[in-house]
């Protein structure tokens, strides 16, 4: 069973924010929700300081917080490493969401379900057909979930995640520098597991012990 | 209340809670304030914790004492108070039972548990006080036994749930799960103290015990605040939050000032004799110091910024 990773390569990132466009487009994401973020910062100071950019994401970490602090179980780990959400289970107690040292969780309620990109004009039909077949729940939380259904599908048509497009997540894809790799941690002979290797691919804060399946090159 | 006094009463409340706004650029970069489980709907959260926190302290107290109407005011207030707060913060009570189905998933899920066995025990514990023709099994040692161990789990319910969260330094410190504890007797005796003196009962013992818990209370919270300050970045942000930042007036006053200086001094006040009507008094102070403290220490709570 392989356990999907991703590797960015921060150095490479020019903060164009096509990953989390590409994230919202994909799942349907209602206003001000981000599955994908950029973080942008310094270090050092003048006049040695550098720009550091860094796009975040659900770390998808072996040792998840947010499993760990779920009182219903809907928040549970596959076993392709793969955290997802159950809405179903989901009770809205938002101990996930709290729990997550990386803070990529959102609670998806009632203000967020009305919210439309063009306030007043309505819904799009882009948000009403997300509404159709991507439906969200109201008082649950939600996540990146590594696009789980391109994977999936992928799978089931013989593909390989990572090498093909229509198995990758959309964030990889849509990435116009290639800074995102993704693929099978557990396979040492994979791009994500030769790019860890040779660049010393770092973990983001790893001392929370969570293991996250997100690596960074910088 | 008017309009107007109401206007003014939550706009001193909004001055007092205020918090500068971290630009969204600086989200995650610089420590980030946890806002979940304090803000909007989450401040049903805190009053939670409190009801259920200090209905099981009163409950462990009068399991001492022997006080019958402790035990039936303590076990109404975790699970009336305590209890419909937190359905009104997860919004669905028929979701709640979700929460009992997975005992062994979280803290959260465990102490939903305990508080489910001790209305259950608490029930059958307090019958006999509602009807008099059944015998007190209140007095019946191992129950009480029992009992208490559920009231300290239940009075701790609260904070552990918090202090498992390790991405908030300052909910994972060491010392806050002996403060809850503290905290929950401490207040908890106070309420079986007004009511033991309205009923006539010779509290001269109670009240140095009052003081015990009173002192242990103290030193326990000043260990916190020292223990945290030192413990990481983060952990010291908090607690410069707490002190020096945009919480610091309500830190002074609300906790400060009502929750510790003015019980300080009604219980010198009191030293050799004691006065119902004081100790009145200091169990208001007491109940909104603790309150604060429980507000305050959820609301300075800050992740670690990630890069």
């Amino acid at each position: 069973m392989p356990r999907w990773g991703m590797v960015v390569d921060v150095k490479r990132c020019i903060a164009c924010w096509s990953c989390a466009i590409s994230c919202k487009e994909e799942h349907f994401l209602p206003p001000k929700v981000f599955w994908n973020r950029v973080l942008i910062s310094e270090r050092g100071k003048y006049p040695a300081s550098r720009k550091v950019i860094y796009p975040v994401l659900c770390n998808h970490c072996s040792e998840a917080s947010c499993v760990e602090a779920c009182p219903t179980g809907a928040t549970y780990q596959r076993e392709d490493g793969i955290v997802l959400v159950d809405y179903d289970k989901c009770v809205g107690c938002r101990a996930c969401l709290v729990a997550c040292p990386y803070q990529q969780r959102t609670y998806y309620d009632q203000e967020k379900k009305d919210a439309e990109y063009f306030p007043g004009q309505g819904k799009t039909q882009f948000e009403l057909l997300g509404e159709e077949i991507y439906p969200f729940q109201v008082g649950t939380v939600m996540k990146c979930n590594f696009c789980v259904e391109r994977i999936d599908e992928g799978l089931e048509k013989g593909l390989a995640p990572g090498q093909d497009r229509d198995a990758t997540p959309a964030c990889v894809i849509s990435c116009p520098v290639g800074a995102r790799v993704f693929g099978d941690l557990d396979d040492p002979g994979s791009e994500v597991s030769q790019l860890i290797k040779v660049h010393s691919a770092k973990q983001l804060r790893p001392e929370f012990d969570t293991d996250p399946a997100v690596y960074y090159i910088d | 209340m008017t309009a107007a006094t109401h206007n003014n009463s939550s706009g001193f409340w909004r001055r007092l809670t205020r918090k500068k706004q971290l630009p969204e650029y600086e989200w995650m970069i610089k420590p980030t304030q946890q806002e979940e489980w304090i803000e909007g709907p989450g401040v049903y959260l805190w009053l939670a914790f409190f009801f259920s926190e200090i209905g099981a302290g009163i409950y462990f107290v009068s399991l001492f004492s022997n006080f019958r109407a402790g035990f039936i005011i303590g076990w109404l207030m975790t699970l009336v108070l305590g209890g419909l707060i937190h359905m009104r913060y997860l919004g669905n009570p028929g979701r709640v039972l979700r929460i009992f189905a997975k005992p062994g998933t979280s803290e959260l899920a465990r102490g939903m548990w305990v508080i489910l066995i001790f209305a259950v025990l608490g029930f059958f514990q307090i019958l006999p006080a509602l009807f008099s023709g059944l015998p007190w099994t209140g007095f019946n040692f191992m129950y009480k036994i029992i009992m208490g161990i559920i009231c300290l789990l239940l009075i701790m319910h609260g904070f552990a749930t918090m202090n498992v969260v390790r991405a908030l330094p300052s909910w994972s410190s060491t010392m806050i799960l002996p403060l809850s504890i503290i905290s929950g007797i401490w207040v908890g005796s106070q309420f079986v103290e007004f009511f033991m003196g309205l009923a006539g009962a010779n509290l001269a013992v109670f009240e140095m015990w009052s003081r015990v818990f009173f002192f242990v209370y103290l030193c326990f919270f000043l260990l916190y605040i020292w223990g945290t300050y030192h413990q990481s970045d983060t952990a010291h942000f908090s607690m410069q939050e707490l002190v020096k930042g945009d919480y610091a007036q309500l830190f002074y006053v609300g906790v400060v000032v009502i929750g510790l200086a003015v019980p300080l001094l009604l219980t010198l006040i009191m030293w050799g004799q004691t006065n119902t009507f004081l100790i009145f008094v200091r169990l208001v102070f007491v109940f909104v110091g603790d309150l604060l403290l429980r507000y305050t220490l959820m609301k300075s709570a800050y992740y670690t910024p990630l890069i």
